[in-house]
């Protein structure tokens, strides 16, 4: 098994100043660390491969092409990322679920991949990255059933806090304050997240 | 912190195609929409004004080649009254209005036909024309009827009449503007040859 990288401060600057250089092979480091983290959010939110793999192409063109928007001021590159991978994963499902028969299809494998765990192969433990994903995972279950349920409705699925209220059949400040209060928690379970490291 | 959640998921090996497609796609040069789209209009506003102009120039060389041949054909005929033998030249003064104009005729005897340029003729009355008169030895006959609205010379060509008349002068009269079958009006001139 390889040992997973580091994504410390200096490397993450430095991949930033290379890619706004124009450095190619900065692209390819960052895919390379990268990919399989925005092949499995998009997967998550999408449970298609090829729809995900093209969702990774355009999250790796859009970083590329406007990579002098990120603001090292407002975050680090990682989380940057992330949200354009889950903003495209989310437009590419709300396209999809116009289509209503796909869309069943969908809702059955996102059944079975909630009663599944979402727990990897081993294998998957040499990603980059490995360490913040058991953290982030962990943390998540261990919020309470009913918080967990709208963090991912609303991260995962895209739904607004009236959409959950209505999906969930709660009221809408429970589920506002439901929110809250998980969000709270992963902040104080996550604190300690500032670099990505190994 | 709610940033990381993106890698609550876990992870997923990409297809080992993917990274090439990734970066291919990328590093490729970007496909500049907006001078591609100005140049297409350019191009299209460009092919269009030519095109206008084209068929505008082709149209007005028409035109021009159709009035060519049309004033060779009355320069032709000018030639033939002005440089005939048979061609008598007759200039009358006349008085319109309280002006003095001229008529002046070319009578080719050989083709049987005339040429009459009127210049300094009063304008009609909108009711009225100038209408000219062929004498012969069975009496007038009508020439031409000629509404004058504009004070500028008039050139026509006419044709004598035919049969056995003979003609024998010519005479000009203010009638009616639809002309009259024999002169009632006042009389411009009266001239025998």
């Amino acid at each position: 098994m390889t040992q997973p990288k580091r994504l410390s401060q200096e490397v993450e600057q430095s991949l930033v100043r290379r890619l706004k250089a124009a450095d190619e092979r900065a692209l390819a480091e960052l895919y390379d660390l990268l990919a399989p983290w925005v092949l499995g959010l998009a997967f998550r939110i999408l449970q298609d491969e090829a729809e995900a793999e093209e969702v990774v192409g355009d999250v790796f063109v859009r970083v590329w092409r406007r990579v002098h928007q990120h603001d090292a001021q407002r975050g680090p590159l990682v989380p940057w990322i992330l949200s354009i991978a889950r903003n495209r994963a989310l437009d590419a499902l709300r396209r999809r679920r116009r289509w209503w028969r796909k869309a069943e299809r969908w809702q059955q494998a996102r059944v079975t991949d909630m009663d599944a765990g979402s727990e990897p192969a081993s294998h998957e433990a040499s990603v980059p990255g490995w360490p913040v994903h058991r953290e982030v995972h962990a943390a998540l279950a261990a919020l309470p059933e009913e918080q967990r349920r709208v963090v991912v409705l609303a991260y995962f699925d895209g739904l607004s806090h009236s959409e959950i209220a209505r999906r969930l059949d709660q009221p809408l400040g429970t589920v506002k304050t439901r929110l809250r209060i998980a969000q709270q928690k992963l902040t104080a379970a996550l604190h300690h997240i500032k670099d990505w490291m190994a | 912190m709610t940033d990381w959640l993106g890698m609550a998921p876990p992870p997923r090996s990409p297809h080992p195609d993917l990274k090439a497609r990734v970066l291919g796609r990328a590093l490729r040069p970007r496909l500049r929409v907006w001078p591609l789209a100005a140049a297409a209009l350019v191009l299209l506003v460009g092919g269009s004004g030519g095109y206008w102009a084209a068929r505008t120039i082709r149209a007005l060389g028409a035109e021009r080649d159709t009035l060519a041949t049309h004033l060779a054909a009355l320069q032709d005929t000018v030639n033939s009254f002005i440089h005939g033998t048979a061609t008598r030249l007759v200039q009358v003064s006349v008085s319109t209005g309280g002006r003095l104009g001229a008529v002046t005729i070319f009578a080719d005897s050989a083709h049987h036909r005339w040429l009459v340029r009127c210049d300094g003729l009063a304008p009609n009355e909108p009711d009225q024309a100038y209408q000219l008169w062929f004498i012969t030895d069975k009496g007038m006959k009508t020439a031409a009827v000629m509404p004058m609205d504009q004070d500028r010379p008039m050139v026509m060509a006419l044709n004598m009449p035919a049969g056995d008349a003979r003609v024998m002068g010519a005479a000009m009269s203010i009638e009616p503007r639809a002309g009259s079958a024999e002169p009632r009006g006042p009389m411009v001139f009266h001239l025998l040859l």
